[in-house]
């Protein structure tokens, strides 16, 4: 049976009218262009795809770490610096030897110095064997130029997830972020707890300690600073030895209900995985910063130690140009590309960011597990992430253009 | 000679349907993307243990074997290969001012026991209104196999209800049914899918859409949004089609009305005579047009007379418990106090948590989505780009974690489940993010709204008319289609039809 609805003719006419009354519509509206986007407007307020920077002021933190203080550079487009939250990092690409590399660097100033005084900084250890850390000691000085990315990272505070009772643990200079959210909470006057515990080699190497205890003294009980130290000179009074789990538990007391946040060196990520499993913590609990590109691949659990000293051809396509260059077994394949001077977009250097993500067309890869950020459909369809991945082949590959 | 038959601007569901149907047929393709991905809006992200889903909550359309919906048919013309999920057909509605607490199943006429169940009288004229809606999908469908010659006398003789209704609103068909309010409670919780309220919504959309998911169900994707997109990339690649990534379109160059080629921002230049625009009307003409004197009058007056729609803001969680320990049963959540859609939609104008969300918890569609003893929960509410308007960039990260933790608040509230103990990963999106990662206008996902004016019928109707640039056709959420997954991909597989015919290769 069908049934139909109680409408007229005219609703027929309705129907007809449809289009003509839509033709009348278009007509009889504006003109003008649309110039307002303001969405469109934030997007390029939070995340411009790159900054412009000078640095301003260079400062002497110990004999092996600088603070760069950086500033807008409206020369090149950049008028101001995007708002950030604190943890996150920006990444640098520079031309070290005439080669274009990237490395990431967190933030160690907070928000609100970007916002009101319109600066960021960050602050170099100098390494022994650290590229492009090594070349920043080098050349970086008052007035260089430089190019980064906008603030990215995931390694923030985020209070409908985590504790409002903080446990900071740090590792030489992974204080970074750090001072970062001290700052930042302090300047929001915000509820939270935070303890820090600060490992370090020796007295001489603590970044920003007197800054560290100010903090301290601003907000007492809610701003807690523990350095401790594992080779102490004959002055120090404060604890001693590593950051384990004993060492924490002395410090912190009770353990429930506390979220970690922990940034340091890789060694300091092995050890303090093993420490950690004591507290028998919730994921949650846990926020780790990326690692950045593992130091000693050839030891890293599970690396295939059949290929390791092997070199593999790479062909790389990028927009309509092929490239075919040397590969190590024992390097990245974004390494491998930056060697040859060619410049795939690459921000986090730690599988996470997916910046890089490119297609396999041949070969195979090795990714070590915690730093593989790969989308699971990736998997099928044969994408990658060149900073986390490792030649187990010849491989050939088509890279995203350089935005 | 041009260097490509034709030039796709976008790899969204559209530009994707769009490059799939062009190159089966063997023309020269090029898709181009400002992203490093495919799939605009529809796509994944991976934090810690989990990945998430951008947008999708079912896929529409698409339908069982032994009743294919056009998704499935095209992607079977395709030759795609690719498993999809059917969503458990439940779906729980919360109205708390209303003390409405039910699971609504697929299948008409389960849907209709389900609603009788719940509020005795409803069966008779819900049976009617929802024949009246399968008329108006199988209009569609007539129309759609038709291709422009829809016989008239066919339309007035078996369609006759259809033709009567296209012309109006949701609400003013559906007063014409003597539905009570306990019933229309559990109609128009289906609405939000859509957007406008139902006193502006077109009746066409609206009752193609309900009876299409009633009778066909949900379908997923295994591993989010970003497999479906990566399995039509990879189809369309096997099938000819060039893609470049992280290539911006700058410019759609025209020369005395008709494509000529397109620029992007790193400088090539790709000469083409025909153009399928993912992007939306809206960009095309303020931007893309090169050079400015080649976007006539009326292509600003078309835009200006439609009314953009909404935007998204999702909240995604991993849950560090499994579904059932926490207690979350079924897959889709609807939850608002009441179906009063004026009120409903006039707080998407509100810089602050609207009052209606809908919330999916993907392990109840896909078990394996995230590892064991954990579950992922996303919520999703709209938003009108006025509402973000004012807010400032170092307001930005507050505002959006009040309204995520107010979304996080009804959640828990309606289904008297503990949600916020359990978060291990968060991740809020808003309009500010759609329109980073797409480049969409002013951060809307909805596309233009489906008023009775500019609805399907009136947009299918002036396809030709409304073509102010001779090679370049619309496919994606701003279409003639409109809004969601399914309709993007085959508007994108219809424009490409319309390309081809007009290249004159059949």
């Amino acid at each position: 049976m069908k049934f139909s609805v109680r409408f007229g003719l005219l609703d027929l006419l309705a129907f007809k009218n449809l289009v003509p009354g839509r033709k009348k519509r278009i007509q009889r509206a504006s003109a003008r262009p649309i110039t307002s986007d303001p969405v469109g407007d934030l997007v390029k307020n939070l995340h411009p795809e790159e900054l412009h920077l000078i640095i301003d002021e260079v400062r002497q933190e110990t004999v092996s770490t600088r603070t760069f203080r950086l500033v807008p550079d409206p020369e090149s487009g950049t008028r101001s610096l995007p708002y950030f939250r604190a943890g996150q990092y920006l990444s640098f690409k520079v031309a070290v030897n005439g080669v274009t590399v990237t490395r990431p660097y967190s933030i160690s100033s907070s928000p609100n110095q970007a916002l009101n005084d319109g600066f960021y900084e960050i602050t170099i250890r100098k390494p022994e064997n650290g590229f492009l850390s090594n070349h920043a000691w080098e050349n970086w000085s008052k007035g260089t130029n430089l190019v980064t990315s906008g603030p990215c990272g995931f390694f923030y505070y985020e209070r409908l997830r985590d504790s409002d009772d903080i446990v900071a643990l740090a590792g030489g200079s992974g204080i970074t972020p750090f001072r970062s959210m001290i700052r930042d909470f302090l300047e929001k006057d915000s509820d939270i707890k935070f303890t820090l515990i600060y490992g370090t080699r020796t007295p001489d190497d603590i970044i920003f300690y007197e800054e560290l205890k100010e903090f301290e003294q601003k907000a007492p009980g809610k701003i807690k600073i523990h350095v401790v130290c594992s080779e102490p000179d004959d002055c120090w009074t404060g604890p001693t030895g590593f950051l384990n789990a004993e060492c924490i538990r002395n410090l912190i007391g009770d353990i429930s209900g506390k979220s970690f946040f922990i940034c340091g060196p890789q060694l300091m990520y092995a050890m303090l995985d093993t420490q950690l499993q004591e507290f028998n913590l919730k994921a949650r609990r846990i926020r780790r910063e990326v690692m950045g590109q593992i130091a000693d691949i050839i030891s890293h659990d599970g690396f295939p130690q059949e290929v390791a000293d092997k070199t593999f051809r790479l062909t790389v396509r990028m927009g309509n140009e092929i490239k075919e260059l040397p590969a190590a077994a024992r390097e990245t394949v974004l390494v491998a590309m930056e060697r040859a001077n060619l410049v795939p977009p690459s921000q986090c250097r730690s599988g996470e960011c997916g910046f890089c993500r490119s297609r396999l067309i041949a070969g195979d890869v090795w990714v070590s597990p915690e730093n593989d950020g790969r989308r699971g459909a990736d998997h099928i369809y044969d994408f990658f992430h060149p900073c986390s991945s490792y030649p187990l082949s010849d491989l050939e590959i088509e890279i995203p253009r350089p935005v | 000679m041009t260097d490509y038959d034709a030039v796709v601007i976008g790899a969204g569901n559209g530009g994707l349907g769009a490059a799939c149907q062009l190159a089966l047929k063997g023309v020269k393709v090029l898709v181009l993307e400002q992203h490093n991905l495919p799939g605009g809006f529809a796509s994944s992200f991976v934090r810690g243990r989990f990945e998430f889903e951008t947008a999708l909550h079912i896929l529409c359309d698409y339908g069982p074997p032994d009743n294919r919906g056009n998704v499935r048919k095209f992607f079977d013309e395709i030759g795609l290969d690719l498993e999809l999920v059917p969503v458990p057909d439940a779906y729980h509605f919360i109205l708390e001012d209303e003390g409405v607490d039910a699971v609504m199943p697929v299948g008409v006429e389960e849907y209709i026991s389900a609603v009788e169940n719940e509020v005795p009288g409803s069966r008779e004229p819900l049976t009617k209104y929802l024949d009246l809606c399968k008329e108006v999908l199988d209009a569609l469908n007539y129309l759609a196999a038709s291709k422009g010659n829809a016989d008239k006398k066919v339309l007035r003789t078996r369609y006759a209800n259809f033709l009567k209704t296209a012309a109006y609103s949701v609400q003013e068909v559906t007063d014409k049914f003597n539905l009570t309010q306990g019933t229309k409670n559990l109609l128009y919780p289906y609405w939000l899918n859509i957007g406008p309220p139902v006193s502006r919504l077109n009746f066409t959309i609206w009752a193609a859409f309900l009876y299409k998911y009633l009778t066909q169900g949900g379908y997923l994707p295994r591993h989010r949004s970003h497999e479906l997109v990566s399995s039509l990339e990879a189809r369309a690649r096997v099938l000819g089609a060039e893609f470049q990534y992280n290539t911006r379109v700058s410019g759609i160059l025209v020369k005395n009305g008709r494509v000529t080629g397109v620029e992007t921002s790193q400088g090539d230049v790709f000469t083409t005579s025909h153009v399928i625009c993912n992007a939306s009307p809206t960009l095309a003409y303020n931007k893309l047009i090169y050079p400015k004197s080649e976007v006539p009058e009326i292509a600003y007056k078309y835009i200006n007379s439609r009314k953009h729609s909404l935007g998204v803001l999702q909240l995604c969680m991993g849950l560090d418990a499994p579904a059932d320990e926490i207690g979350l049963k079924t897959y889709g959540y609807f939850i608002a106090p009441h179906v009063d859609t004026e009120k409903l939609y006039e707080s998407f104008y509100r810089c602050e948590t609207p009052l209606v969300q809908a919330a999916t918890c993907l392990n109840n569609a896909l078990p394996d989505c995230s590892p064991p003893g954990t579950c992922i929960l996303s919520s999703t509410c709209l938003i009108h780009p006025e509402a973000w308007a004012n807010v400032r960039p170092e307001d930005y990260y507050n505002v959006k974690t009040r309204m995520a933790e107010g979304l996080i608040n009804q959640f828990e509230r309606a289904t008297r489940l503990s949600i916020r103990d359990h978060i291990e990963e968060i991740e809020i999106a808003t309009p500010e993010t759609y329109a980073r990662y797409t480049g969409t206008y002013n951060g809307i996902v909805y596309g233009y709204e489906v008023e009775s004016w500019d609805s399907i019928i009136p947009r299918m109707m002036s396809i030709q008319d409304e073509k102010y640039v001779d090679g370049l056709y619309f496919a994606g959420g701003f279409s003639f289609r409109a809004l969601g997954f399914s309709s993007s991909m085959l508007s994108g597989q219809a424009t490409a039809l319309l390309t081809l015919k007009e290249m004159g290769v059949e």
